[in-house]
């Protein structure tokens, strides 16, 4: 009920502070979020991938999520740095049938805010919601630290709710990740993200750089 | 209860405990009174963006509240025990009541501070801010819907929330509601046993 109420108020709000309003608005909820779930470390990746299977990570709030162990990233001396996550479904599924089903139809909003983000922020949303996840896990990665190293999130790709997708090209090369295997990661997942140690000497910034 | 139903009555506990936490940071900034005013205008927000209802007799429209087709009954599972008395089963703010409770501590006591706030301005049926937003978008929603061309009204009776705290309407108000819902007091406190909410409806 409080999402679909939530949902209800974005029209009305973009309405009168702007789709930029919105935003900001989800990012702070995102935000805000994250900071409140409080810090957490592990011993390595291993204790990480473990964690998050059980659903004790902060990234599990988000639902059923999967450490692609077989998707290491590793920087340029050959270790690895991280890995790719996926996320089964998107929490706001949900959200979405229920406003279907309740109010009628997602504001004319829900596309402008998606658009607009798209244009000013990163273009990784396919729908307004993306704001609040995507800004959710990268705060959530500053919370975490493996093996005393801070970490980052990095978005990859996604699917939304009638199947338009986006996928982070140049966040993939940067990773070193063919496009085309993470577009196949979106038939069985709905967002695809990496998370990887801070600061990482990743292969493909150091062919950008060169 | 249908699997689509379930659905739609099941909670986001992402959204809720992002919505909470954001409370929270508005009650930081403007108090309990600017928390609830966040509060009731979302509620009333989101009965305005549902359809208005029309309904020929009170029993089309009691059909209706049951099978969660009205927008009153949307978000709640509902039964009636009798034509006057609906009765919330579960409470739908409780699985995102649990994942807060899992994932950030103990509920925060500006959602019971918002509450005593709003029963001493408004009305004095609730328990927590969760409630503020029930109990608004309940009102808001009755006057969207007509049986045989009058406005629903709804009373809050009492509530319960999942840590057992009760909120009965003031003692005063009680036998007049009792008398509306067509039930005693002994029946009141059998149904709060084990369901969330009790509230009266009817038509002036």
């Amino acid at each position: 009920m409080l999402d679909v109420a939530l949902v209800s108020l974005i029209q009305d709000m973009s309405e009168k502070a702007g789709v930029e309003g919105t935003i900001q608005y989800w990012a702070r909820v995102g935000e805000s979020l994250a900071k409140r779930m409080g810090k957490e470390a592990y011993m390595g990746w291993p204790s990480f991938n473990v964690a998050l299977r059980e659903g004790r990570t902060a990234f599990s709030i988000e639902g059923s999520v999967t450490a692609l162990t077989d998707l290491a990233i590793t920087d340029v001396d050959g270790d690895v740095v991280g890995y790719i996550y996926a996320l089964e479904t998107c929490v706001f599924n949900p959200t979405i049938v229920r406003i279907r089903y309740s109010v009628g139809e997602l504001p004319r909003a829900d596309s402008a805010v998606a658009e607009e983000y798209n244009n000013s922020v990163r273009d990784t949303a396919v729908c307004n919601f993306c704001v609040i996840h995507q800004r959710f896990r990268e705060e959530v990665a500053k919370n975490i630290s493996i093996a005393d190293q801070a970490l980052d999130c990095v978005q990859l790709a996604n699917r939304g709710f009638t199947g338009d997708t986006k996928i982070a090209e140049d966040a993939l090369k940067k990773i070193g990740i063919n496009p085309e295997y993470v577009r196949s990661l979106l038939r069985n997942y709905a967002c695809v993200y990496a998370i990887l140690m801070r600061g990482a000497r990743l292969k493909g910034e150091e062919e950008e750089a060169e | 209860m249908g699997e689509r139903r379930k659905g739609l009555i099941a909670d986001n506990p992402f959204v809720d405990v992002a919505a909470c936490l954001f409370l929270e940071d508005i009650a930081d900034k403007q108090g309990a009174s600017g928390m609830n005013n966040y509060l009731v205008s979302l509620a009333t927000s989101l009965a305005k963006s549902m359809p208005e209802e029309e309904y020929a007799t009170w029993d089309d429209f009691l059909d209706s509240l049951v099978k969660g087709e009205s927008i009153i009954s949307a978000f709640e599972d509902v039964i009636t025990v009798t034509p006057h008395c609906a009765v919330t089963t579960e409470c739908p703010f409780t699985k995102g009541w649990l994942e807060y409770t899992k994932r950030i501590g103990t509920f925060s006591k500006i959602h019971t501070d918002v509450a005593e706030y709003y029963n001493s301005v408004y009305k004095p049926g609730t328990i927590n801010s969760m409630c503020i937003i029930h109990q608004t978008f309940r009102n808001a929603a009755a006057e969207r819907i007509k049986i045989a061309g009058k406005i629903l009204k709804i009373s809050q009776v009492a509530a319960v929330w999942e840590d057992g705290t009760r909120k009965i309407a003031p003692d005063e108000w009680v036998p007049i509601l009792l008398e509306k819902a067509q039930i005693t007091g002994t029946d009141l406190n059998m149904i709060l046993r084990n369901n969330a909410d009790v509230w009266v409806m009817y038509t002036e």
